[in-house]
């Protein structure tokens, strides 16, 4: 059985550290490749553990509480987390 | 597995605050308070302490509620003042108070004779008491003191950066312009009560 890796979306690029667009998309059925410069969705620039915890959030039906409770963590350790999530969405 | 503990001994906001850390300080200061009532050590301000005129138990109370207090309302305006997160009033005073717990350890080293002794020294007995053995063992003491000051101060600082979502130069400036405000204040408050 083939190991899979596990790849991550780079966000940065690699040589001089400005956010990555989307420049090109295919499908994985038939080989169609779409070129053009697109935008990531806004989801889409955050960490994969920024987005683990905006899903954990929409989850946890918004109650910082609850995460705080899950993640065995204080409240405005919780709080400062999506606040800096919101700055970062905002920015 | 150490790293955690490490940074959970330095930082034990990450865990706890609000009502939780409120009721553990409030504790920890009234356990502090008897221990400085045995003791005769005073709170003279956020840094200093020693013997006092004044050994009513209830000066002991309102040192350790003053060191409390002035800085959590200096903190709690500066949090609302500067951070854009919504600063709970239980969250800014429980962690101060919570940071008040290893003073408990000062507290405790001050109990031993060697201290008792130092607490002791006037100008008239002073050359000979630095003869004295018991004087050694109270510098390697005063060093335990030292250690539960600078973990006083670095859980207050890590209490304004949790509990107010301060960060960078903002929480550095910050922090130093108010320890150094709250301590001359505390020394004036704790200075009337003699």
């Amino acid at each position: 059985m083939k190991n899979e890796v596990k790849k991550y979306l780079p966000l940065q690029c690699p040589a001089c550290s400005s956010s990555l667009r989307v420049g090109k998309m295919f499908c994985k059925e038939c080989g169609t490749e779409v070129c053009g410069d697109f935008e990531l969705p806004v989801l889409g620039r955050l960490t994969e553990k920024e987005a683990q915890f905006a899903l954990d959030f929409v989850k946890a039906s918004g109650s910082l509480k609850d995460m705080a409770k899950s993640m065995g963590l204080s409240y405005p350790t919780v709080r400062n987390i999506l606040d800096n999530l919101i700055a970062k969405l905002n920015g | 597995m150490k790293n955690r503990f490490w940074t959970l001994a330095v930082n034990p906001f990450e865990r706890i605050a609000g009502m939780k850390a409120l009721l553990w300080g409030v504790a920890a200061m009234a356990v502090s308070t008897v221990i400085s009532c045995l003791s005769g050590w005073h709170y003279h301000g956020m840094l200093h302490f020693g013997p006092a005129p004044n050994n009513e138990w209830w000066v002991y109370a309102v040192e350790h509620l003053i060191v409390w207090l002035v800085p959590a309302v200096v903190f709690y305006i500066g949090g609302r003042t500067m951070s854009s997160s919504r600063i709970r009033v239980s969250d800014v005073f429980g962690t101060m108070a919570f940071a008040q717990i290893p003073l408990i350890l000062m507290g405790m080293v001050s109990l031993l004779p060697p201290m008792q002794a130092l607490n002791g020294i006037t100008e008239a007995n002073a050359m000979q008491a630095v003869t004295q053995p018991w004087f050694v063992a109270a510098m390697f003491l005063s060093l335990l003191v030292i250690v539960a000051v600078v973990m006083n101060v670095v859980w207050m600082y890590n209490a304004l950066k949790v509990s107010c979502n301060l960060s960078g130069y903002r929480l550095r400036v910050f922090f130093i312009v108010a320890y150094i405000g709250c301590d001359v204040a505390c020394r004036y408050m704790i200075g009337a009560l003699y």
